[in-house]
Parts: C-alpha cells; structure tokens; sequence
C-alpha cells in the first residue's frame, strides 16, 4: 500500500538553473520565506504514498505528517512542509483537509539533512486527485497582464 | 454550491413520497445557503467587498477609475498583494503552483538599470547576511514586516484611510504602520524603529510619504539590501485605477547607497477575500527546526 520512490526532476533543475542565472544572488533563493536556503535539495524529487497522521494548521509553514512504510517493512512518519495555513487557505484548503487515516501520495523536495523530512510540492488523495500545495518555483516571475490583474487566486 | 442545488433538486423530484412543500422549503434554504457561501463555508475568503465597482457579470471591475474620498482626494482603501499573476502548472500530472511573490522579494533592485548602488559597508554588511544560507534574514526569523520591504512579502497587505491618518495592516505577524497626513513634522532625534516614522502629504493625486528613524540593521530584500538609520524613504502612492497601484519608493541612505535611488512596485487591489492571521511563530517548533543552532 505504501511506497517510496526517490527520482531527480530534470525540469525542474533546468529551471531552477537558469532562475539562478537570472539572479543578481548567485546563491540558489529560497523556496520559502522561512526557512535556510540550504536546508531543502529542490533539485531532487521524493515521491512517498501513506497514512496521514496530522495535518499541522501554524504559521509559518503547515506540516503534513505521513506514515509510510520503507523497503525494510518499518513505519516511518515522515514531516512534509507545507505553505503557510494562510496561503494554503487561499487555495481552497481548511485544516480538515487531510485528516488522520487518509491515504495520500506526496511528491516533495527532500531535506538534505533529515531523511523523513521534506518540502512538498504536491499531494495526491487516495483517488489520485492533485491538491494544489502553492510551492513555490524558482521562475522569474511575470508581470501580471491587464486580464489577470493579480487577482486572487 | 450549484451543483449540489441540482443534484438536490434532482433527488428530491426522484422521491414521489417527499412533499412538495417540504421540497420547496428545503431549496429556498439551499438557495439562502448558496447566497452566502463564504459565511457558510470558509469565514469572508470569498464574501463579496461591498461597494466596489463590477461588471455586468459580477466581477469586480478592475478597470475603473480610482475611487475617491468625499474630499476629492484618491482613496487607497482596501487590501492590496504585488501585482504577480497565480500560474498553476501541472507537469507530469502533478500540480504546483508558483507562489506568488514580487520579484523585488529577492532584490529589491531587479529592475534598476545597474542594480543598487550599494556602499562599500553595504557590500560588507551583505556578505556576512549571506553567510549560512541566509538564516540571518530578519523575516525568516519571523521578525516584523519593515516597511518599505513590506510591500513585497508574499503576504495581504490592508489600507484604511481617512483624511488625517492611514494605516496600513499587514498580514504577516498581524503587524500594523501608521502614516500620518495631520500636517505634524517628522520627528526630531527619533528612536529608531522596524518601520520608522512616517508623515503623508498630497502632490495632486499622488500621495507622498516621508519616513526616517528607520533602524539602523533593517534588510529591504532576501540578499540582504541594507537600510539604515540615515535613510530617509520616500513612497510615492498612485492609484492607477480600481485595481492597480504604483509605489514608487525612493531611498535616500548615505550609509548604505552612493547616491539616492527608487524603484516602482505594482500592488493589485485584491477584491472579494479577507484578512487572514498569520503569526510567524505560531509553531515556534518549526521554526526552531530551521535553525538548530
């Protein structure tokens, strides 16, 4: 029922790549506002599938926590954050939207220093519908055009 | 909510048995439900804003002319957020969306010509908060939003504005500016704080805000732009339209720059949402998790 598979999203790193060019910071720029720049590795992909256990709703980063089961047959509970509960909000989602005992499929950004910690960057529920997580990309961002209008989301 | 109308509706006539009365009473409460999601179902996030300008179909209309005061003057009221679009991308069959965020976040020179002309302490000072990934940031420490650098967080920010005073509300660690347009001088020998002190006056529709006493360890952007004690900040506010502002924020700061600067920020006036708390230590766990030293 539960999985683990690790993979190196290439697109991804393309784009963080040529944001990073972009860039007057040559460092690679948060992903978040709170959090060390060095502390996630976006260039890598981790894809897991558990129970959820907790849906932690705090500022400033919700924490999705998730039991899965390694190669090994042990339950490990793995950390993924979120956006902040404002922002996930503003997409549509309450604190009740992942309860304990739902089964998800998360893909996430791995944490270099902790195994089971991780940044995610979207969720499945149990039908394979997406939810929307609000990550955010390193891509140069556009102007808003006139039809847009940086309405709210 | 019109969906579930019509499939309620649908298995209501599906029921010879069920009375039509009682079928009327309960459409007229899903109806009254319907006309009011937003108190139902997730506390103002899509309450309609009353009073502001729409289109024959409902939306607000963005487009409009700047509204104004009863005395004549632009009126900045309401809740602004950069002007950034909402990309939701789904590469792969997974879903992301870009987090929406000026670019100015970052650095808040990205589009001057030459970038800012930073001194050669600045310099110094930029290359220490650069050390350890960043860790030394103010905002990633969940300190206050400091104006100017406000304006650019990924976070709501609320104008109320009457003829003597604006405030401006924040979002971000519900933190609150006031700017005063009573005609009081700026302060004399002020005691430096996270947003200075700030007086208002008109220049035709542009409203023009002077600020010092700003302290003097305040960052403007993530790469750590300084602005310091001697800065005197300049923003100048145009109301495009309804649904566009310009903050022109010019900084004049001896310590930290060789000569004065500014730059443009575009803020979209964000219709039909509300305020919403966010206490950056919240979940002081987590943000001890980021920095375990």
């Amino acid at each position: 029922m539960t999985k683990t598979t690790f993979k190196t999203n290439h697109s991804l790193s393309r784009r963080l790549a040529l944001a990073a060019a972009a860039a007057s910071l040559a460092a690679a720029l948060p992903a978040a506002a709170h959090h060390s720049q060095s502390e996630f590795d976006f260039q890598k992909s981790v894809t897991v599938e558990g129970t959820v256990t907790e849906l932690s709703w705090k500022s400033p980063h919700a924490r999705l926590y998730v039991d899965v089961v390694n190669e090994k047959g042990e339950v490990e509970n793995w950390n993924f954050e979120l956006p902040s509960p404002t922002t996930l909000m503003r997409r549509g989602w309450t604190r009740k939207s992942l309860q304990p005992g739902d089964i998800v499929t998360v893909t996430a950004a791995p944490a270099r220093d902790f195994p089971t910690i991780a940044y995610a960057r979207s969720i499945r529920d149990a039908n394979g519908e997406p939810m929307f997580t609000g990550v955010t990309e390193i891509i140069e961002p556009e102007r808003a055009s006139e039809e847009s209008g940086g309405s709210t989301p | 909510m019109h969906a579930l109308f019509r499939s309620t509706s649908t298995f209501l006539r599906s029921r010879p048995s069920f009375d039509r009365a009682a079928a009327r009473r309960v459409k007229v409460a899903l109806l009254v439900l319907g006309t009011c999601p937003a108190a139902a179902l997730a506390q103002w996030l899509d309450y309609p804003t009353p009073g502001i300008p729409r289109t024959a179909d409902g939306k607000p209309d963005l487009s409009a002319p700047a509204p104004r005061t009863p005395e004549g003057k632009p009126d900045f009221s309401g809740i602004w957020f950069a002007n950034v679009p909402a990309r939701d991308m789904c590469p792969g069959g997974d879903c992301i969306q870009e987090e929406r965020m000026a670019r100015e976040q970052i650095n808040i020179g990205i589009n001057l010509e030459g970038g800012l002309p930073y001194t050669q302490w600045s310099r110094e000072q930029m290359v220490l908060r650069q050390q350890d990934g960043g860790v030394h940031d103010p905002h990633m420490r969940c300190m206050p939003p400091n104006f100017p650098r406000a304006w650019t967080l990924p976070q709501h920010i609320k104008i109320v504005q009457t003829p003597d005073l604006m405030v401006l509300l924040h979002e971000f660690n519900a933190a609150y500016r006031e700017v005063f347009l009573d005609g009081r001088p700026l302060p004399e020998d002020p005691n430096p704080t996270w947003n200075g002190y700030s007086t208002a006056h008109w220049e035709g529709d542009t409203l023009v805000i002077e600020t010092i006493g700003i302290r003097d360890d305040m960052w403007l952007d993530i790469q750590g732009s300084p602005v310091t004690e001697s800065a005197r900040v300049t923003e100048r506010l145009k109301r495009v339209n309804f649904g566009l502002m310009e903050v022109e924020i010019a900084v004049d700061d001896p310590k930290a720059y060789t000569r004065p600067w500014s730059v443009t920020i575009e803020m979209a006036y964000q219709a039909d949402t509300t305020m919403l708390e966010e206490i950056c230590l919240d979940d002081e766990q987590n943000v001890r998790m980021h920095f375990p030293q």
